[in-house]
């Protein structure tokens, strides 16, 4: 294997961990990680009714977006910095560009452009993968990172399902 | 409006279903609501803390909840927000009480603070604007 499959399979693996967790929102959103790379993450969020203003399930809250900003802010600095202990976010900023009015899936895309020893920096964008359809909403995070040696995700790799 | 009233409407949500939250206090000035961690809450299974999605989504719920009430607009137009991440929120109960900062004729600027324990030490607090035209 040469470096950048190696580097690749890292990042699978990361992806992977992350989105296999035992309980909690990330499985409740029912993610799709479809690019993780140390450059940026895109995420998919299928449709969920229960995610909705409204019970006909014309409109997305604003809050599911928020989260779904959170989690892919996550997911890009586990992916862009290395020796990740655990992280928390400091602050978190969402514009809400227009409604979310759509059945399609939504798609998340989130990247570090800036990492310190301490801090991450995020930027990132959500729209329906509907072609022709502009952007719904954008967010900034800046995380605290704290770096060693075990990570969170290794742990979370050995918790199992419902422990 | 009544509390129950406010309930009932929070009610009429599937996201604010799917959150799970209870008004317990309404007055001139502030809206207070309580949220039990359950599974779904959890952002963070090694320290079984609150996604931070979860505090920002209660914390907006509220906010429009006294938007509503006060200008007896169902479902407010969020145009952006800001979160202050304090202290991680542990299982158990998240308290919030939305403030109304700004009540303007086109525009509503609302601040929260969520609390668990202690009320002294908040884990989150947020800036809410909403568009009411």
């Amino acid at each position: 294997m040469d470096q950048n499959d190696s580097t690749k399979a890292r990042m699978a693996q990361i992806a992977s961990v992350w989105n296999a967790r035992a309980l909690g929102l990330i499985s409740e959103m029912d993610l799709k990680v479809e690019k993780a790379e140390a450059g940026g993450v895109e995420v998919r969020m299928p449709f969920n009714p229960d995610f909705c203003v409204d019970d006909e399930g014309t409109m997305l809250h604003g809050g599911i977006l928020t989260a779904l900003l959170d989690s892919a802010f996550g997911l890009a600095n586990f992916l862009a910095i290395d020796n990740v202990a655990t992280m928390a976010t400091v602050d978190l900023r969402v514009e809400y560009l227009r409604p979310a009015q759509s059945r399609a899936d939504v798609i998340v895309s989130a990247e570090c452009y800036r990492q310190t020893r301490h801090v991450a920096f995020n930027s990132g964008r959500v729209w329906f993968d509907t072609p022709g359809l502009p952007e719904v909403a954008r967010g900034f995070a800046s995380f605290s990172i704290i770096r060693g040696e075990t990570s969170m995700l290794d742990k979370l790799n050995t918790m199992g399902p419902g422990s | 409006m009544t509390l129950e009233e406010l309930q009932a409407q929070c009610a009429r949500v599937p996201f604010f279903r799917f959150i799970d939250f209870t008004i317990t206090n309404a007055d001139d000035d502030a809206i207070f609501a309580s949220m039990e961690q359950s599974n779904r809450h959890i952002g963070n299974p090694v320290i079984g803390a609150f996604h931070g999605g979860i505090t920002a989504s209660f914390m907006e719920a509220i906010a429009s909840v006294s938007v509503s009430r006060n200008w007896d607009i169902l479902l407010p137009k969020p145009i952006n927000l800001t979160i202050d991440y304090l202290r991680p929120a542990l299982a158990g109960t998240l308290f919030t009480k939305a403030t109304i900062s700004k009540k303007g004729r086109r525009m509503a600027s609302i601040e929260t603070v969520a609390w668990q324990e202690d009320a002294k030490k908040p884990v989150a607090k947020g800036l809410f604007h909403f568009l009411l035209v």
